[in-house]
């Protein structure tokens, strides 16, 4: 009898087993399509009945009145929520002049950085505009589409212990990033052996760090220099590491329709001199104006980067160090480039 | 799927499934002896104790891990206590299942009827002797199928570790989906491994509860 029940509890819970590998076997094959959609979504015959594709075009967004923008909650001052329970920043300035041309309602979606290139290919949101940093492995999931800012990557350290190199970290010592950002992917790849302590968000990176659980927090150079800022006792030892970068929107792989009118807009903005406003609406505070020409893309243009350094060297103020050691480093990749 | 990627993924999803065990276990155990005392405690009303057990139940069993790591992890360094990422996993976990597993102690030991212990007093047991062989035996073996579903419930609370950068199952399948952004294989990879973690549990689990029951009551 025991035995009997024993079994049947082997038999119930192998079925559930076999039932779960199913599911995820479905949801491959299913994405699979998506993907084959995707590729063939020049066609666009049957595309209003069709379940599998798992983005909007222009027209259907349009349609619906809204638009979905995955942004950033937490990453001050890019993309975060001011204590009016408002998004604000850089990316959000941006997402809003969307909106705006586009005539929608817009519905932002709080993204963390791991999270940004699901959010696309499972159609949850129409438009990325999280700080997303291009790069060759993200291309292959989804589109980006023109650049709107520079960036590189960045080492903040406590100033009773600055780290200006990373030779200088030693074996037992942790780095703090943040899961599914570039500075992870970086590090991984070209140092093996730094120990990375790893956070699924901004807030908790950051908290973690002022509780002195990392020697240093490797990000984006503009959030670790935002951070020095704005932070008695941090200096950003490594202002910038890696290859100079880009940020772009991104949108769902194959949705040519939405990436062709965002990139459009980024270049009639362009003409205005949008993203400077936005930069004085958002950033100034934090940045000051020496780092505009450095930060700023307008109208999808990458700058000569030894010209936006030569703007932010001759640039006098009172943070000239922190300007300086970042002209510098954009002069040198520059010329690595 | 791609089978290359599942294979260069295992690696490190059984370094995270013996992270997750280590701490998981050591959250268990420190849940049953939490769970045991508190228990006793209310189940003899102790005075001025059961009161503190009784705040420490509700306080535990009505926050959410996730906020009790939030609170351990960063709260604890901002007044000078720093400890280690996984010391606070598991003391996370440990004073959250303690809290459920004391529930369960509690009803064990109420279910043993009063007959039981008048019998083994005209008998003339001791205190010790009735406790010990009489009423803990009985307890224990009605309690084993609440323990059970917590131990299960604990395991699977882990999954909130990536909160405080314990690199367990969750966070290493979500790590490697914003790294490399090959989704269907680490998903699939996580259920194989949780389940993994967690069928023997099941089954050994139910094999214990039959046995404790059989030498208990007959049945």
């Amino acid at each position: 009898m025991k035995k009997n029940n024993l079994k049947k509890l082997l038999a119930t819970t192998l079925t559930l087993a076999l039932g779960a590998a199913t599911l995820t076997g479905c949801g491959s094959a299913s994405a699979k399509d998506g993907s084959a959609e995707q590729t063939s979504s020049e066609a666009p015959a049957a595309q209003e009945q069709s379940t599998d594709k798992v983005y909007r075009t222009l027209d259907e967004i349009k349609e619906s009145g809204e638009i979905n923008i995955g942004v950033f909650s937490d990453k001050n001052p890019f993309g975060y929520v001011d204590e009016n329970g408002e998004y604000q920043g850089y990316d959000v300035y941006f997402a809003n002049k969307l909106g705006e041309d586009l005539g929608v309602k817009i519905n932002f979606v709080s993204t963390e950085a791991a999270s940004r290139v699901e959010y696309l290919e499972t159609g949850k949101v129409d438009i990325v505009l999280a700080n997303f940093t291009v790069t060759e492995e993200r291309a292959e999931k989804v589109d980006f589409a023109l650049p709107y800012m520079n960036v590189a990557l960045g080492v903040v350290s406590p100033k009773a212990n600055v780290i200006k190199d990373l030779s200088e970290i030693k074996p037992d010592d942790q780095v703090i990033v943040i899961s599914g950002t570039t500075a992870e992917t970086y590090l991984e790849k070209n140092y093996p052996d730094i120990k990375l302590q790893k956070f699924d968000t901004y807030a908790t990176a950051k908290t973690s760090f002022e509780n002195g659980t990392g020697v240093a927090w490797a990000n984006d150079n503009t959030e670790v220099i935002a951070y020095a800022i704005e932070n008695e006792g941090y200096e950003v030892g490594i202002p910038s590491l890696g290859s100079q970068d880009t940020i772009a929107p991104a949108v769902s792989k194959g949705n040519t329709t939405l990436l062709d009118w965002i990139n459009g807009e980024i270049e009639t903005l362009g003409k205005e001199n949008f993203f400077h406003a936005d930069y004085e609406a958002t950033l100034i505070d934090t940045y000051g104006k020496d780092y505009e020409e450095t930060l700023v893309v307008e109208g999808g243009k990458v700058a000569d980067a030894a010209e936006a350094s030569s703007d932010a060297s001759s640039a006098s103020s009172e943070d000239a160090g922190a300007a300086a050691s970042d002209a510098e480093a954009s002069t040198e990749a520059s010329s690595a480039q | 799927m791609n089978l290359d990627v599942i294979i260069s993924y295992i690696p490190l999803y059984i370094e995270a499934f013996f992270l997750t065990i280590r701490i998981g276990w050591l959250g268990i155990l420190f849940a049953l002896a939490i769970g045991l005392v508190v228990a006793f405690i209310m189940h003899f009303k102790i005075p001025f104790l059961s009161g503190i057990a009784l705040v420490y139940i509700e306080l535990f069993r009505n926050t959410p891990l996730l906020v009790q790591l939030f609170f351990i992890y960063f709260g604890l360094p901002k007044v000078g206590l720093s400890i280690s990422a996984e010391t606070c996993g598991f003391v996370g976990l440990g004073l959250l299942g303690g809290s459920y597993m004391a529930e369960v102690f509690r009803s064990g030991l109420e279910s043993v009827p009063n007959s039981q212990t008048e019998s083994a007093l005209a008998l003339g047991l001791s205190r010790k002797q009735l406790f010990l062989s009489v009423i803990l035996p009985q307890a224990i073996s009605q309690s084993v199928p609440g323990i059970l579903a917590n131990v299960i419930f604990l395991l699977k609370e882990t999954s909130v570790f990536s909160a405080i950068s314990l690199m367990d199952l969750m966070f290493t399948a979500k790590d490697l989906i914003g790294l490399y952004y090959d989704t269907k294989e680490a998903l699939f990879l996580l259920v194989i491994f949780y389940i993994i973690m967690l069928l023997p549990v099941s089954v050994i689990g139910s094999f214990i509860e039959k046995k404790a029951r059989f030498r208990t009551l007959g049945v």
